[in-house]
Order: structure tokens, then sequence, then C-alpha cells
């Protein structure tokens, strides 16, 4: 993998009240591009991290349907990866990622 | 916490202080704790964002507003505990300001010059004294007329006194100039309100004519292009009025508002009133003195921040009387007009509240009511300027600083020799002005000598 794409393929960091559970357990969850792929996304977080990563479970989000008086619309998806850490790793900072 | 105080001079203290670390966290981590409960985060319900995630977003900013309370807390504890006197707030500054580092902060303050009040024996103090006689009441009440002097039109040549409504337009050779012109323009001759020689050409003019005049501008005249230039003035003379002064009536001494109508009652009236001024006068003069010695006797180092608070006082005084405005942004006047005075004022003041404090004088009820009593009579209505006095306790206080610093100015006289020096009345009014603007001077030649 190129070092441009190890750019391209993390979005961003998701934190909500499921991804802070998560974090404790190592689990950190990430917004990905929505053609990333699980290798892709473990070589990116090594890379960039510097941690080890043991696994990657990744799935898409689908966008709310909103109804307007134009008729019916979608927002946008996403996808999503929980990156499981090697045991011992842990990221300080999870906030201010690519 | 660990305090320690240096001296850097003789009014000027640094204070370091130490805080353990512990206790800045403990209070960081009690006021994250609060936020968590009450913020809002997407992604996370209200009251169930992880402590982890609130550090990690609110840490620094909690941090910084904690720790700015904490130095201000333990900077005033550290003052009290060393027995300092601050003038003004302190300028504090963080040395180590680090999270698990014990908090370092330096706070450097102006303190109140101890004072070591040295006396003014033998200074020589003029007393001026002064009789109000009939003579100045005369003088005084042809001054009112003159005031109260009406203009009425006029058949005959203008002579010196008179008043002429005139237009006029200038030149310069052939051109006119800007501001030259005038329409209707109400001018009293022998006033000088105009160029040398203006108004002395025009006496002998009669209603109607019209004549040249021809003038040179002085060479310090204000306008440069026009300073020492000579000039031609066309002047259309319209009316000539000349100046009637009231007789001193009935109807002319209502004006003033008295009761008494005669014209005897009235002449005391006028003297009782001069008398007030020329008392005020005298005390003021000698006050002024006492003041002058007393700054001269005890040269102190005066806190910069209590003159920088005089100082904008001052500024604020100066806008208003150029008529700047309500909205106008006095840090706009350039502060360096006013240390002197700012200085001189602060001084006195300092040294003046010292003598107060170092001879233990107070002001009973008795002669704060008295005082009120005096200043209500001057007034129309007694009653309601004691009210005033007895409702009002900030009105009061007031008044009451004011009778500690004639007292203070009274023992500061007995230990001054005063002299008595006999003058007419007008020379005891002038005396004192003189005196303020005198003052001002010593002050800017003092300033320029620093």
């Amino acid at each position: 993998m190129n070092q441009e794409r190890v750019f391209k393929v993390l979005l961003g960091p998701h934190m909500t009240e499921k991804a802070a559970v998560a974090a404790e357990n190592n689990q950190y969850v990430f917004k990905v591009a929505s053609d990333a792929t699980k290798p892709e996304i473990k070589k990116a977080v090594e890379a960039l991290f510097g941690k080890k990563v043991n696994s990657v479970q990744v799935l898409n989000m689908k966008g709310k349907t909103k109804r307007t008086a134009r008729g019916v619309g979608r927002r946008a998806g996403y996808r999503k990866a929980y990156v499981t850490l090697a045991a011992g790793e842990t990221i300080e900072d999870f906030s201010g990622a690519e | 916490m660990q305090a320690s105080v240096a001296t850097t001079s003789p009014i000027e203290r640094t204070v370091t202080i130490t805080v353990p670390a512990s206790e800045v966290d403990q209070a960081v981590n009690a006021r994250l704790l609060e936020t968590a409960k009450t913020v809002r985060l997407n992604g996370f319900r209200k009251g169930h964002v992880p402590m982890a995630v609130v550090h990690q977003r609110y840490g620094k900013d909690v941090r910084n507003e904690i720790v700015g309370e904490i130095m201000r807390q333990h900077y005033v504890t550290a003052v009290t505990e060393n027995e300092l006197n601050p003038a003004g707030w302190p300028k504090i500054d963080a040395t180590v300001d680090e999270a698990g580092k014990d908090l370092e902060f330096v706070a450097t303050l102006e303190i109140y010059p101890e004072i070591d009040l040295k006396p003014i024996d033998g200074a020589e103090i003029e007393r001026p004294q002064a009789e109000v006689n009939d003579a100045d009441v005369e003088e005084m009440i042809e001054t009112l007329r003159k005031q109260n002097a009406t203009w009425t039109d006029v058949e005959r040549v203008a002579a010196d006194g008179d008043q002429v409504n005139l237009d006029f337009e200038g030149f310069l050779g052939e051109e006119a100039f800007e501001g030259g012109k005038a329409e209707g323009h109400e001018l009293v001759l022998g006033s000088n309100s105009f160029i040398p020689g203006f108004e002395e050409q025009l006496v002998g003019a009669a209603a109607g004519d019209e004549k040249e005049i021809k003038v040179s501008f002085p060479a310090d005249y204000q306008a440069e292009h026009l300073a020492g230039q000579e000039a031609t003035f066309k002047v259309k003379v319209h009316a000539i009025k000349a100046q009637e002064l009231p007789e001193v009536n009935a109807e002319f001494i209502t004006q003033f508002g008295l009761e008494a109508t005669d014209v005897e009652s009235f002449k005391v009236e006028v003297k009782k009133n001069m008398q007030r001024e020329l008392k005020n006068a005298i005390e003021n003069r000698v006050k002024q003195q006492v003041l002058a010695e007393l700054t001269k006797a005890n040269d102190i180092l005066v806190p910069q921040t209590l003159a920088d608070q005089e100082i904008d006082g001052l500024k604020r005084q100066a806008a208003q009387q150029f008529g700047l405005g309500e909205d106008f942004d006095v840090s706009q006047l350039p502060a360096e007009l006013f240390q002197d005075q700012a200085v001189q004022r602060v001084k006195t003041g300092l040294l003046l509240s010292e003598v107060v404090s170092s001879s233990e004088m107070d002001v009973s009820e008795d002669e704060l009511k008295a005082r009120v009593a005096e200043m209500a009579q001057q007034y129309q209505d007694p009653t309601q300027v004691t009210e005033y006095y007895t409702s009002n306790e900030q009105a009061r206080n007031q008044l009451k600083s004011v009778l500690l610093e004639e007292k203070a100015v009274d023992k500061l006289l007995t230990q001054a020799q005063v002299k008595d020096v006999t003058m007419s009345y007008q020379e005891a009014l002038q005396a004192a002005q003189q005196q303020e603007e005198a003052e001002e001077e010593t002050a800017e030649a003092e300033g320029e000598q620093a």
C-alpha cells in the first residue's frame, strides 16, 4: 500500500458512548473511506499511530432517510471500523486523527 | 503554599508563591466532575459522557480557569500573611504551570509607600487679609449691570464701546480669503476681538455706510497663511447700537432671585456673597500653600497604579472640558500629558491621609451637622439640603472627608509660620487664582527636569 493511500483511509475518530465503552476494551472506532478494506485499515492505523493492531471489523452505516416537501432524500452514509489493538497497546490522544 | 517576598524597589514587591500540584489537580478534577454532569456532546447522552472524554475536551480550559482562581486566592492570603499594603491589583505571571507539577507564580505589586511624616516647621505661609469695602460692592454691581446690558439702535456715528452690526469680506490683494467673510456680525468696538486696527477704523461710521478697511494681520496670527499680511476688508455697516446699562431698581434686583427688592438690602446681599467668595479664596490660597509645603517637605514615591487611576480621572475631566462628548474614547489621550499632575495629586492625597491617620482625627456628628447647616444657608431651600445630607450616606461621607482634610490643613498650619498680608478684595481673589496657575507650571517644570 503506498504512502498516499495511508492518509486517505482513516477519516476521523468516531466518538460516541458505545465507542467510549469500546475504548476501555482496547477497541478504537474510526470513520473510514467507504472503499477501505480491513488490511488497509490495519496498515493505516499501524503507520499513523505506531501501534500494533490485532484485528479489524468493519461495517457500512446507512444514511438516514429524510422526507421533505420535495420528496424523500437520503443522507450520506459512512463506513465504520472497530480496530482492536494488540494487548497492552493504547491510543492516548484519540481525537485529532485525520 | 509557600510564599516569599522580595523587595525590588521601595514601593515594589515581588511575591513568589508555590502551590502543590495535588491541590491544583484536585480542584481541576472537582470542576471537571461538575462539567461532566451538564455537558452536551454529540454521540453522548447528557450526563453520560465518560470522564476520559471530558478530560480530553475540557481539561485545558478548566485548568486555566482553576489556576487563575488559585493564583488570585493565594495572592490574597500571601498579602495578608506578609502584611503588605498593596496599591491596586498586581501583575501575576505563572512561571511553572503544568499538570502534575507544583504551580509556581510571581506576583508583582506596588505597595503604599511608608510615610514618615516630616513636619513643615518654619515654612512661611502667606494668609491674605482683605475686607470687602463699599467701593468693591459698587464695582461688583457695576459688573452685574454690564452683564445685563441691553443694546439699542441709535442714530449717530459709532463710538468706542458701541456695538456695530456689519457685513464684511476680507481680500488679500484682489482675492477673497477663506474665513474672512461674515454677514450680520455683531462687533463691540473696543472689545479687541478683531485684528488690531479694525475696530478703531470703524469708529465714526454711521448706519448704512460702506467702508474699506486696511489692516495688517499681526505676525503671530494663528492662521499661518494670513500672519503678517496686508488685508483689505470691505465693510457694510447695518446698525449702530449703544450699550444701555440697566438701572439698579426693583426689576433689576428681582432677576437675582432675591426676596427684598430695595437697593440697600441688595447691596447687603451682594456684600455677603462677596465676603463668602473672599473667605473661600483665602482658605483656598492658604490650603494650596500648605499642601505645596507638605509635598516639598515629604518627597515620597508614588505607586504607578495609583497614578494611573488618577490619570484616568484627569483624562475624563479633560475630555469633558474640551466638550468631546460621552462616547469619546479617553484612552486616545496620551497618558504622559497627565502623568506629573496625577503624581502630584496622589502624593498630596497620600500625605494628607497620613496626617489624618497619624494624629487620629475624626469628625463628630455634631461637627458634621454644623457644616451641613452652614452650607444649607447658601441655598434657597435649606431644609432640602439638610435632608439630602441626612438621608444620603455617600454625600455625608464625602462631606466628612472634606472636613477631615480641613482639619489636617489646620493642624499643618499650626506647624507653619503664618504671615498675614493685607491686600484688597480684588488682589486676594487674583492671588488665589494665580497660585493655581503657578502650581501647574511648576508641575510642568518638574516634569521637564525628570
